[in-house]
């Protein structure tokens, strides 16, 4: 009930404050861009272009429009992760407690900043976007806006994850190692790499719903069905919408409600 | 003569313990690269050998070949990461303090990269232990050629960041400049596919051919599958390879040195 109050009093002015000046954050750190760029770049053009040579054709008949899709939610992924990263940085140098100084409400700042991850997220995975239409085929405006609805569900659990991990310690070097183990469990017990119904043989366990629940992997499924690129997926993308809602509801939840009461690092 | 010589291996010695004392510090950092190392060759490596199907002789599949390409990759990172921690020296200012103790700037830089090297040897033990118990047992004195190998090799990479961070003298862009050469070296070498495979796009063959990480991944494929991974190497001839390995560490420790002997002033960090 406290919650529901709490979103009521929202001020709609205050977070857009906070994501603008996120975003004016986020072109200032072009270089940081352009590494994260040349990553997924080099994946997709060096390793998926390379690797495409020694897969089973059988199994994948193109690896580089397999990866396509693949690459592209990690991208965004990646991105709306950063956000975790700046708030550390900021823990770090004690901006935070400006922050916290404002005349905005605790809400409204963690909201704020959980949104300007998703915006660098989004804007971050455009170009990634336009190059699956020109390789691959234009989606129909459904299917469009399925692939929005999709791409900001994810962003937002990631955006609230990777800062729910920089609050819960003050230790810089814990923080950058906590959120480099969670990248690297969601990157690699995911679909990106690899055909869902391979993993479903191989790891017929738990392992399996880990991999296919992972909200990347849910979004890479649902790319991969709109873009045609199949790979038999056993749920509908309207299914994988849902899901991918679950998910950014209780990690936001999680991360506004439960973790920023109780901390004094937003 | 001998009174500075003793003086000059002493203030070597303190130099290398200050690197290898720091291993300490890095109990959780190492418990997380270990974590997601085995989860890189338990699930990835395993998945992705399927993905692939195709045999590397009789005894070797794609993920014998994988898995040694994998520690080459992560020694490379670990030992990259000396590189962010003399950044943050230079951030805290231990650099600027360093530079002003009664050592020789010759000794400072062999003794950081030899420091830094070891350490990050055995920071990257774990990992090497991980891939010699998946791959089966083997001679000792092929576990022990791979570990020379491994160090040789991190000697070199240790070389070549110290000499970035004093050339770049920015915590940003240090950060950016060992991102972009991570991600673009590990995937234009060996480490996940054959020479064979590169040589199929000629601008990347020749940035592989000249990636010390193709050179390390290679010769330890050649030490534990000489016949059935021998056929894939970067060069035809493993003692090519090890010469490379040699020169590579040779020339980086000496372009270190000369860069912190001529060059380096303190201040002016970013």
């Amino acid at each position: 009930m406290s919650l529901v109050k709490s979103l009521i009093s929202l001020k709609p002015k205050s977070i857009y404050m906070i994501v603008n000046r996120d975003l004016d954050r986020f072109w200032k750190y072009r270089w940081w861009l352009a590494g994260l760029i040349t990553m997924n770049l080099a994946d997709l053009f060096i390793f998926a272009v390379l690797f495409n040579r020694i897969v089973n054709r059988e199994l994948i008949p193109d690896y580089f429009l397999f990866i396509a899709p693949g690459i592209t939610a990690i991208a965004a992924f990646a991105s709306a992760f950063s956000i975790g990263r700046e708030v550390g940085v900021e823990i770090r140098r004690g901006f935070t407690q400006y922050l916290l100084s404002l005349p905005i409400s605790r809400l409204e700042l963690a909201m704020g900043r959980v949104l300007s991850g998703v915006v660098r997220g989004m804007i971050y995975e455009t170009p990634f976007l336009i190059l699956l239409l020109i390789l691959i085929k234009i989606p129909s405006p459904i299917e469009i806006l399925y692939i929005l609805a999709a791409s900001i569900l994810m962003t937002l659990t990631m955006s609230s994850l990777s800062i729910a991990i920089s609050t819960s310690t003050r230790n810089f070097d814990m923080q950058a190692t906590l959120r480099s183990f969670t990248y690297f469990i969601l990157f690699f017990i995911s679909n990106v790499f690899y055909p869902e119904k391979l993993i479903r043989v191989r790891f017929p366990g738990p392992l399996y719903y880990i991999a296919s629940f992972n909200p990347i992997s849910l979004t890479v499924s649902l790319y991969r069905e709109i873009f045609g690129v199949s790979q038999q997926y056993p749920y509908l993308p309207e299914h994988i919408l849902i899901f991918l809602f679950i998910w950014a509801i209780t990690t936001t939840v999680s991360y506004t409600h439960l973790t920023l009461p109780t901390s004094d690092l937003v | 003569m001998i009174e500075f010589l003793r003086e000059s291996l002493r203030q070597l010695y303190l130099l290398i313990l200050y690197d290898v004392r720091k291993i300490f510090r890095y109990k959780i950092f190492i418990l997380m690269r270990v974590a997601w190392f085995t989860v890189q060759v338990g699930f990835f490596a395993y998945l992705i050998t399927a993905v692939v199907g195709q045999r590397f002789g009789a005894q070797a599949t794609y993920y014998h070949f994988y898995l040694l390409g994998a520690y080459t990759s992560i020694l490379f990172t670990i030992t990259m990461f000396r590189g962010y921690e003399i950044a943050q020296e230079f951030e805290e200012g231990v650099i600027e303090y360093m530079l002003s103790l009664p050592i020789k700037r010759r000794i400072l830089a062999i003794g950081r990269i030899l420091g830094g090297s070891i350490s990050s040897f055995f920071l990257s033990l774990p990992m090497f232990l991980i891939v010699i118990i998946l791959l089966g047992g083997f001679e000792p004195i092929a576990i022990l050629s791979a570990a020379l190998s491994a160090y040789l090799f991190s000697i070199g990479v240790v070389g070549l960041s110290i000499s970035i961070v004093f050339l770049l003298k920015s915590g940003d862009v240090t950060d950016i400049a060992f991102g972009m050469m991570d991600s673009l070296l590990v995937r234009l070498s060996t480490v996940f596919y054959p020479a064979t495979i590169l040589l199929s796009f000629l601008p990347y063959y020749y940035v592989g051919v000249s990636n010390p990480l193709s050179y390390l991944a290679d010769f330890l494929r050649w030490i534990f599958y000489p016949s059935e991974l021998g056929k894939y190497l970067i060069q035809d001839d493993p003692a090519k390879i090890l010469f490379f390995l040699l020169g590579f560490s040779i020339s980086l420790t000496t372009l270190a040195t000369i860069f912190i002997e001529k060059r380096v002033e303190g201040g002016g960090w970013k």
